[in-house]
């Protein structure tokens, strides 16, 4: 092996402490959302799909947020939510809810779960950490924990 | 002396137990659901997994690789997510479905086959047991290839060839054809499971590399079901990730 052929090679220093391999995103980033500024939106579900690889909620809102009165929420995937404490039936189609989320960056009227709250006054998270069993709610589960999760 | 002799001997008795506990049928017995381990900082020395060994691309791909990883770090940070396949709902394929974010795998022993099955997108390998492997021209490419297993005493050391390179390996790189993904599975602990992982592929890497990843056992873990039916994110024209937004067209 030539020294040209040694110098020009890169060496891919990862910052890899003890952890070993840094686990891959699921689906996507979340870096379409902008997390530094979330806002709260309330009304009406519309419909909820618990489907993979994301649950949507969609919301008819008391009053229009962004110039919107319709919202669409993403949250984590079934396996995700149910590690948080979810069921499928948790949230269901005339629920009044209010939700704390991330919107789109690009304007558009839909937005990524930070945590939700039900009419029954529960609070949720976007899913629980990893190990969890299902019907164990993470007492931490909002926006922190969403950001490491299922994604 | 005499107690010399005795203590010498009770040693090696308490060597052998040791050897032969770590091959006994509870050592060999990796079956069930488990969960990536985290590591990094405040782990546990004892059972995180060793960190991975340097990554050197040959010239001609690091540069490509490089100017990616620069493109797609640029693109995050305008809020557009990097297109991968994933956001095509398209599996991982080996070596990456070994790992997707928390989400476990089953492991399943049977005759002359383990079985692994990921939650993530649902992803299945067949590992033949004390079967030879096939010549890497000979297994059609795909994004499990084909896996061959045998037991080293308490190490169940796994070889796979024949994934295709449009299925990206560890970290997002590239690789070609020859690809070769060797894995020695062990219990660190009965509830610990380390697979360390090396890669090695003579026309994209300088030389081999080894990384290891953690899980810890789920008892009694029920596997939930990932068929990605509902996909409302999107690449649009330009090469960018959309989430399309009000309900799905059902």
């Amino acid at each position: 092996m030539s020294f040209r052929r040694i110098t020009g090679s890169l060496v891919i220093a990862f910052s890899v402490l003890a952890g070993g391999a840094r686990p891959a995103l699921a689906h996507h980033s979340f870096s379409m959302f902008d997390q530094a500024a979330p806002i709260t939106i309330a009304g009406v579900v519309t419909s909820v799909e618990w489907t993979n690889p994301h649950v949507y909620i969609e919301l008819d809102l008391t009053e229009p947020v962004k110039g919107a009165k319709h919202w669409s929420i993403e949250l984590g995937s079934p396996s995700i939510l149910q590690r948080g404490g979810w069921k499928f039936n948790t949230v269901k189609k005339g629920d009044k809810v209010s939700a704390l989320v991330s919107p789109l960056k690009n304007g558009d009227p839909g937005s990524l779960l930070t945590r939700i709250t039900l009419p029954d006054g529960r609070v949720l998270g976007n899913g629980g950490p990893a190990g969890v069993g299902p019907g164990t709610t993470a007492p931490n589960a909002g926006a922190g924990a969403s950001s490491t999760l299922g994604r | 002396m005499a107690a010399t002799r005795v203590a010498i001997v009770l040693g090696v008795l308490a060597i052998a137990g040791v050897m032969a506990e770590a091959q006994s049928p509870a050592a060999r017995n990796i079956s069930g659901a488990w969960v990536p381990m985290g590591g990094g900082r405040g782990a546990d020395p004892k059972i995180a997994p060793p960190p991975a060994t340097p990554i050197v691309l040959k010239p001609e791909y690091a540069k490509a690789y490089e100017a990616r990883r620069t493109a797609e770090a640029e693109a995050v940070k305008r809020g557009e997510p990097v297109a991968t396949p994933a956001i095509l709902c398209l599996p991982y394929g080996m070596p990456r479905m070994m790992t997707v974010a928390s989400y476990p795998l089953e492991i399943l022993q049977t005759a002359g086959q383990v079985t692994i099955i990921t939650e993530a997108f649902s992803e299945v390998r067949r590992v033949y047991v004390d079967q030879p492997q096939l010549p890497i021209d000979e297994v059609p490419p795909g994004f499990y290839g084909h896996s061959v297993g045998r037991w080293d005493g308490d190490t169940f050391v796994i070889d796979t060839v024949g994934i295709k390179p449009s299925v990206l390996s560890y970290n997002m790189l590239p690789h070609s054809d020859r690809m070769r993904i060797t894995e020695r599975m062990r219990l660190v602990t009965p509830d610990v499971l380390h697979d360390q992982i090396t890669i090695e592929d003579p026309v994209v890497l300088e030389k081999p590399f080894t990384y290891t990843l953690g899980f810890r056992r789920l008892p009694d873990y029920k596997m939930v079901e990932f068929v990605c039916e509902n996909n409302r994110e999107y690449i649009d024209e330009q090469g960018r990730v959309r989430m399309r937004v009000g309900g799905s067209q059902k």
